[in-house]
């Protein structure tokens, strides 16, 4: 499939310009293509004033939290008294999610100016990008990317001349979901279980081996380097006022032209899944779709016309996540579909807080019998129980990202629930 | 630190309490009378992963339940431990936990001692709703001498943080994750630190178990006495766990100053070893050549008369308690026989590095300041008697003596617990109770005075040394003997360098230091 | 497909040496990871990135797999002593990671993703095509050696349904048609 993908809708190609273009994978192609052209500038900025400018921007984490970047570059500690470290949170693992991998793959010295420029704007020394251990074809592009980075001097010591120092790690997990919460991803940098710890401390106090850190999504580094050249209103030309700028669209099952699209914040989710990404194949009629990756609350087909921003996706019940829609058409047994993701989470769970590590198993296992015909009436009352009790209890939002599908499964799917029960 | 600036006040349960700041909410909760269940949480481990989520409150202006063992009490702060959202989630976590659980309490060491059990039975939860296959993961062994049961484990992880918190070493850790989770050494290497039996006291539930209690005694069947161990010169405060006269469990009691929460291995193996070996159960005086057993009446006044003014030597006991060296050193001073040693099994010193103040000290006895303030002095060796001297020896101060030790004395006082082979060369034997059998009162290294309580009964006529030996001197012409171990300390506490102003009730159960004049020059430490 | 060979030709850059694929075909067995040269580079290098030794315990798992194909208690032993660790750390640590195989795995380890949107296209068929096709049951070595086929839970590869990962290369839009093909494409 060729990139960028084709599609009707006029949007501008930022973030994803040079998918497909294998030029922009080497240092040399892409300062061709304009690349490395913000660095020199951000050099010479004062950090906040970087920060000030992705502040105007309004850029949101793209890693499913919608918190403004800038915002959160600014609890960093103004004056260091040691170290300060970037994470950039390659993880992606959200079940509907394949967005940063194109980034890895394609625009590896974007995500690396992104980068240096953040650590410039929160005073970091070294960035450490964490990517999930299963992407090795697309870390080896970032990884040889960061190598010609530091040959040609954009990172390591004295970057262009300037003086300043930062170096760039590329780091592998090794399969575990729950690495991609930030606290998470931290715990597992450090050569730990990948456990969440609760906050405070926040890691902009004590993060990353004890210093303050900041952790951003590959995307929302790679959105950096033009939103620094081109200023905060020109990036606010697109999107939503509470949500500028554009987002990467991963979508996924039952869909026509399935794949990853650069579309404005705020278009809507009809358009995505219809015009966009062709509907259903077969002319099938579509049942239901997750829209923000498997841990949102799922939407009927009557419930797709909503602004696809965060506060357009809050408004219409569920969240912008990832913006990762699983689209299932009208063949799809929901029940099947929702014990899967179920499964997903009770594998991933990290064992640490009880509603967590009991709740997604015992939650899998009801569905599973649910779904092979054993299913009882009080089943559904236990899982309404279930998600009460797994909602908000919890060290990190694990258990909840169960709990919102089911949750909507069984309010908008019932008659699915029903069926099995009844059989 | 504590002008008003610093205190913060706050409502919990309709309680107005006061409080430091940086106080948690479930200590502070602690002084509004409440306590807010739990499980990882544990006041002497530092680390607090707030991750079991029993302790979850409710706060009037947050969205969320807070965990209240790490989430700091403010000012104006109105806090709900029973509100409704509260205990459904409390109830929630007890029906989570014990979805795999196997049920068996009837065959638990922990029934009756269980924080799972106690909130179940609280919550009122009678019926799982879980129709599913529960995972089985057996019993496995993570020292040797401690079990653990995997189908129990809550994996609130306070066994992972005692080794790495408080021993330092990181030999216990959580294998796998999610609710395959569970508790594990590597493989060969079982835990062997000196403090690994506290992971056994800190676990809330019946998962890990000291194999020698396995099936031993239900905790209800159980008496419980505090006591001292007599390990080593710390002199860590203790539970006695005694069923049918026997030591069956020997536990660390709280004492902030001395030991925390915490106690050794080798003080939970002596404790348990103090009821072995050959007892004295009766009074004994040599007659005709032969020990034949006496009546207290007839043996004390036997030994009143035949001990005379004469030159001899002492030898005592470090394990002995103070009331015992006082009437010792007081029948020696009756009958003119200076000096007197003791002898102290010297062992590696081992520290708790997260309670540092807390080491298996080297000196292998729990009260050798205590002989010291009664003048007696270490010694090496047993001293040397001469032909037809008279020798004295109070308390299991012969245990390693020749079986000829003591043959060629002139009078030969055996004042002990156990019929040792050198013992047998006694010219009379006053059979002792052992430390459990009895109270007193020691002084550790740092010359703290504590007191230990009786947690078994004694063999035979067997009585406290202090008790017959102020009745020997009664024979001898002193005063009225004593009875009440309160009486024995308050003549101790008149005649002791240090021990002035003491009294046997204000030492309480945390003991109280010597006043400077029992110090000695140089501390110990 | 990336050609992850151009990284032996000249020296490890140490900004690399923690994103070394370790799930590969080639393995190359030592049972003292640390006793030759190659071994202390790689720590050397990987120890250079982190304020903290704690930090390379991930990679040099990835390297204690790139080597053995799999993580073994020695191992463990090993890196714990190199990064003062106690062994049941890395223990710990080892067993919460899906990717490091506990146990040896066919020459090549094909993870079928099942999740959702794999599982929405033919995951399920192809995760049963590869197995019948290798003639093995999920998680064994088959009799040549040559596969071990298990479930994988979201590969990130949902818009390429079905995302099936063969050590260190990605397979997508795989349907059990194709299985055969694939399988004949491994050496």
């Amino acid at each position: 499939m060729g990139y960028p993908y084709s599609h009707d809708l006029e949007v501008g190609t930022l973030l994803s310009r040079h998918f497909g273009n294998e030029k922009a994978r080497t240092l040399e192609g892409w300062k061709e293509l304009g690349g490395y052209a913000t660095l020199p500038k951000a050099l010479e900025m004062d950090p906040d004033a970087i920060t000030e400018v992705v502040k105007n921007s309004g850029l949101r984490g793209r890693g499913g939290a919608g918190f403004p970047t800038g915002v959160k570059w600014s609890f960093m500690p103004k004056e260091p008294s040691g170290a300060h470290y970037l994470c950039c949170n390659a993880d992606e693992s959200e079940p509907g999610a394949f967005k940063d991998r194109e980034i890895l793959r394609w625009v590896p010295h974007l995500l690396i100016e992104g980068c240096l420029i953040a650590a410039r704007a929160i005073r970091a020394e070294h960035v450490y990008i964490y990517v999930r251990g299963e992407f090795f074809p697309f870390s080896a592009i970032l990884r040889d990317a960061v190598v010609e980075a530091y040959e040609d001097g954009y990172v390591g010591q004295n970057i262009l001349g300037s003086g300043w120092n930062c170096d760039v790690t590329v780091h592998l997990g090794a399969g575990a979901y729950i690495a991609g919460e930030e606290t998470g991803l931290m715990s597992s940098l450090m050569g730990g279980r990948a456990e969440p710890w609760i906050k405070p401390p926040f890691p902009a106090q004590s993060g990353a081996f004890g210093r303050p850190t900041t952790v951003n999504n590959v995307e929302t580094l790679a959105a950096v380097p033009m939103i620094l050249a081109e200023g905060a209103d020109w990036y606010r030309q697109w999107g939503t006022e509470k949500s500028p700028g554009t987002k990467l669209w991963c979508c996924s099952g039952h869909l026509e032209r399935p794949g990853t699209y650069e579309l404005p914040l705020g278009v809507n989710l009809r358009d995505v899944i219809y015009e966009v990404c062709g509907g259903a194949p077969d002319g099938k009629k579509i049942k239901a779709v997750i829209p923000g990756g498997s841990s949102t609350a799922m939407l009927t087909a009557e419930e797709l016309d909503c602004s696809g921003c965060y506060e357009g996706m809050a408004e219409a019940g569920s969240a912008l996540g990832t913006a990762s829609p699983i689209v299932m058409n009208e063949d799809t047994n929901i029940v099947q579909a929702m014990r899967r993701i179920a499964q997903f989470y009770a594998h991933e769970s990290c064992g640490q807080c009880v509603q967590c590590r009991e709740g997604t198993s015992w939650t899998a296992k009801i569905l599973h019998r649910i779904e092979e015909g054993d299913g009882t009436v009080e089943d559904i009352d236990t899982l309404y129980h279930l998600c009460e009790q797994m909602t908000g209890r919890t060290i990190c939002p694990l258990a909840d990202s169960v709990v919102f599908p089911l949750l909507s499964s069984l309010d908008k799917f019932r008659d699915e629930y029903d069926a099995l029960i009844k059989r | 630190m504590s002008d008003a600036a610093n205190h913060i006040t706050l409502t919990i349960d309709g309680v107005e309490v006061s409080v430091e700041a940086g106080t948690t909410l479930l200590q502070a909760a602690e002084h509004a009378g409440v306590v807010v269940p739990h499980y990882c949480y544990h006041p002497g481990i530092p680390s607090r992963p707030a991750q079991c989520r029993m302790c979850l409150v409710e706060i009037e202006g947050q969205p969320k339940l807070q965990p209240s063992c790490v989430f700091p009490a403010g000012d104006g702060m109105v806090v709900h431990t029973t509100s409704e959202t509260a205990e459904t989630a409390r109830k929630s976590v007890i029906e989570f936990l014990l979805l795999n659980h196997p049920l068996d309490c009837p065959i638990c060491d922990a029934a009756g001692q269980c924080m799972l059990q106690d909130y179940a039975f609280e919550t009122g939860q009678l019926r799982s709703r879980y129709a599913e296959a529960k995972l089985v993961l057996g019993r496995d062994r993570v020292a040797d001498d401690i079990l653990y049961f995997g189908d129990r484990c809550i994996v609130c992880t306070r066994c992972v943080r005692f080794m790495e918190d408080l021993a330092g070493d990181n030999a216990l850790v959580v294998a796998q994750r999610g609710h395959k989770a569970y508790i594990d050494t590597f493989p060969g290497k079982d835990l062997d630190h000196a403090f690994r039996g506290n992971i056994v006291d800190v676990c809330p539930v019946g998962a890990l178990v000291h194999e020698d209690f396995v099936f031993k005694a239900r905790a209800w069947d159980m008496d419980s006495s505090p006591g001292i161990c007599p390990g080593c010169s710390t002199g860590c405060n203790v539970e006695i766990n005694v069923k049918e006269n026997q030591i069956v469990r020997t536990k660390p009691r709280l004492n902030p100053d001395v030991n925390s929460y915490w106690m050794c291995d080798h003080g939970r193996r002596i404790l348990v070893m103090a009821n072995r070996g050959v007892r004295a159960e009766a009074p004994m005086i040599r007659q005709g050549g032969e020990l034949e057993p006496a009546s207290w009446n007839e043996a004390l006044s036997w030994v009143a008369e035949k001990l005379s003014d004469s030159s001899g030597v002492a030898v005592v006991s470090a394990g002995a308690s103070n009331e015992a060296l006082f009437y010792t050193r007081a029948l020696l001073d009756r009958l003119g026989i200076q000096g007197g040693t003791f002898q102290v099994e010297q062992g590696e010193e081992v520290t708790l590095t997260g309670f540092p103040r807390l080491k298996l000290r080297a000196d292998r006895a729990p009260n050798v300041r205590g002989a010291e303030l009664h003048d007696f002095r270490l010694s090496e060796e047993l001293p040397e008697v001469s032909d037809g001297a008279t020798l004295v020896v109070l308390g299991d101060a012969l245990s390693g003596a020749a079986a000829d030790y003591g043959a060629n004395a002139g009078f030969f006082l055996y004042i002990g617990s156990h019929l040792v082979p050198a013992a047998r060369n006694a010219t009379a034997i006053l059979p002792a109770a052992t430390v459990p059998e009895t109270e007193g009162t020691f002084v550790n290294y740092e010359g703290r005075v504590q007191r230990f309580h009786r947690a078994l009964r004694s063999p035979g006529v067997a009585r406290p040394s202090w008790m017959f030996l102020s009745r020997l001197l009664e024979h001898l012409g002193g005063p009225s003997g004593v009875r009440e171990i309160g009486d024995a300390f308050a003549v101790m506490a008149t005649d002791t360098a240090g021990m002035h102003g003491l009294t046997w009730s204000g030492l309480g159960l945390r003991g109280e230091l010597l006043s400077e004049a029992g110090q000695p020059a140089v501390a110990a430490e | 497909m990336t050609d992850t060979g151009d990284q032996v030709k000249k020296p490890l850059h140490p900004a690399a040496a923690s994103s070394q694929a370790f799930q590969v075909a080639d393995i190359r067995p030592t049972e003292r990871l640390f006793d030759d040269p190659e071994g202390r580079d790689r720590l050397e290098k990987v120890l250079s990135r982190y304020p903290e030794k704690r930090a390379a315990l991930l990679p040099m798992l990835g390297y204690a797999q790139e080597r053995n194909g799999w993580v073994s208690d020695e191992s463990m032993a090993e890196i714990a002593g190199a990064l003062d660790l106690t062994p049941a750390y890395v223990r710990s640590v080892t067993t919460f990671y899906t990717m490091y195989n506990r146990h040896p795995v066919g020459r090549h380890l094909i993870q079928v993703c099942t999740c959702i949107s794999c599982h929405l296209d033919e995951a399920d068929e192809v995760f049963e095509r590869f197995l019948s096709e290798t003639g093995t049951r999920a998680g064994e070595i088959s009799e040549d050696g040559r596969y071990t086929v298990i479930e994988a839970e979201c590969l990130g590869a949902c818009g390429f349904a079905t995302a099936v990962q063969v050590n260190d290369r990605y397979f997508e839009n795989v349907t059990p048609e194709k299985v055969p093909a694939i399988l004949d494409e491994l050496d």
